[in-house]
């Protein structure tokens, strides 16, 4: 794919690889960087579904996802969030709607997930600035790194799997006050970025 | 964290997709008009993607991508080649609105006592395991002095109430359990409306508890 080959970033500052494929996608329905996007955050949300049980429905989970990539890619701004960001929510909502339609039973929930679980840059009631926004995703990332591997296992579990602060603390088999504070701990490095944020 | 506002672990497990409709919608309403935790919240969604990339992958089925192609081309017929139509035409209407019309005041409120009234509105989330209630406390008006068994979470959709913790505005955000005996009281010059989901039945602890339990069944 030479889009990659040439990093593009580079070229283009702020703007990382995949933000600027899915641009591409966006702008010009460009199925190469479509497909390079496939290859690199397909099997990433394989893992996600099957971490999260849904080990027979996994594929059909990424199907779903990449058909609503191809869709609202028009809708997609960078300045917004990154690719990878964006992407995650879109995953994050296929997955809530495909619960809801196994549990549900014949009733129609008049509230659909969307009205709750929002993809960033569809609604115009965002008052941060890109620049922020952009900052905050490098920052998380680096912040990450960080973090002592105890603490990045417990908000993985919570993020990938679906698990309440009491189910980590019983997989884990350690006390829910010792999770909720290594919850804590972690946040309080990304709280450290949202008050700068704000100033 | 800061009262008034849902707690960053709450915001968490709101990024993470792990909350309950009812509890998604009182964040929702919150998150709609405040730019501090909408902001919290992007942080959190690009946690979760940071996350998903540091994690195992899985191999995909060789043919998968041809089989998308194949479901965006079908779309294509279908839309008449307008990628993203149905995204971009859908104005948003408010959650609130979708569920409950655009007027709460003339909702088929019970009135309880006095001041208080109730609107239970579980039914309209099937499948949950919380209860959800609004209640609505006339302007100037008391309610009965409670606890909470296990958790209630409620957010302030019109009006003003205030209670030992402070004043709560509309879009306010409030989590209350076993240990808040409060007595809040309707401020301002409008009927205070909130919308609360309850891990588990209030017990009234004043005089009128129990007559009236209105929110035990």
């Amino acid at each position: 794919m030479s889009t990659l080959d040439q990093k593009p970033a580079r070229a283009e500052g702020r703007k990382d690889p995949w933000s600027q494929l899915l641009e591409k996608v966006g702008k010009n329905q460009d199925r190469e960087a479509y497909h390079a996007l496939f290859q690199h955050f397909g099997p990433q949300i394989k893992y996600y579904a099957m971490a999260n049980g849904m080990a027979n429905h996994a594929e059909e989970l990424v199907q779903e996802v990449f058909v609503s990539i191809w869709r609202r890619s028009c809708l997609y701004d960078w300045k917004k969030a990154a690719a990878s960001t964006w992407i995650f929510t879109i995953a994050r909502n296929q997955r809530i709607d495909m619960l809801r339609k196994m549990q549900r039973t014949s009733a129609e929930m008049p509230v659909e997930t969307e009205d709750l679980w929002q993809i960033p840059g569809e609604h115009e009631n965002e008052p941060v600035t890109s620049l922020h926004r952009l900052m905050s995703e490098r920052r998380v990332r680096d912040s990450l790194r960080h973090l002592p591997e105890e603490q990045v296992t417990v908000i993985a579990k919570v993020y990938m799997e679906s698990k309440s602060h009491q189910m980590v603390a019983d997989e884990l088999n350690i006390p829910l006050g010792t999770v909720k504070s290594r919850v804590r701990l972690a946040l309080n490095k990304l709280k450290v970025i949202l008050q700068d944020q704000n100033v | 964290m800061k009262p008034h506002h849902p707690d960053t672990t709450t915001l968490m497990e709101f990024s993470a997709g792990n909350l309950s409709d009812p509890h998604a919608l009182c964040i929702r309403l919150h998150l709609d008009k405040c730019a501090e935790c909408c902001s919290r919240v992007e942080t959190l969604d690009s946690l979760g993607a940071v996350l998903m990339e540091s994690q195992p992958k899985s191999e995909l089925s060789a043919d998968m991508f041809d089989s998308i192609l194949s479901r965006i081309d079908s779309d294509e017929i279908i839309e008449g080649g307008s990628v993203g139509a149905a995204a971009k035409g859908s104005e948003r209407i408010s959650p609130l609105a979708k569920l409950l019309g655009d007027d709460l005041n003339s909702l088929p409120w019970k009135r309880q006592l006095g001041d208080v009234s109730v609107l239970d509105i579980t039914d309209r989330f099937p499948g949950q395991q919380e209860q959800v209630v609004l209640q609505k406390l006339a302007a100037g008006g008391k309610a009965p002095s409670h606890t909470h068994r296990g958790e209630e979470t409620t957010i302030v959709l019109q009006g003003a109430f205030a209670d030992q913790k402070g004043v709560f505005n509309q879009w306010d955000f409030v989590v209350l359990n076993q240990e808040d005996d409060h007595k809040p009281v309707a401020v301002g010059c409008e009927d205070c409306i909130t919308l609360s989901v309850l891990s588990a039945p209030v017990k009234l602890t004043g005089m009128f508890g129990r007559m009236l339990n209105p929110f035990i069944r």
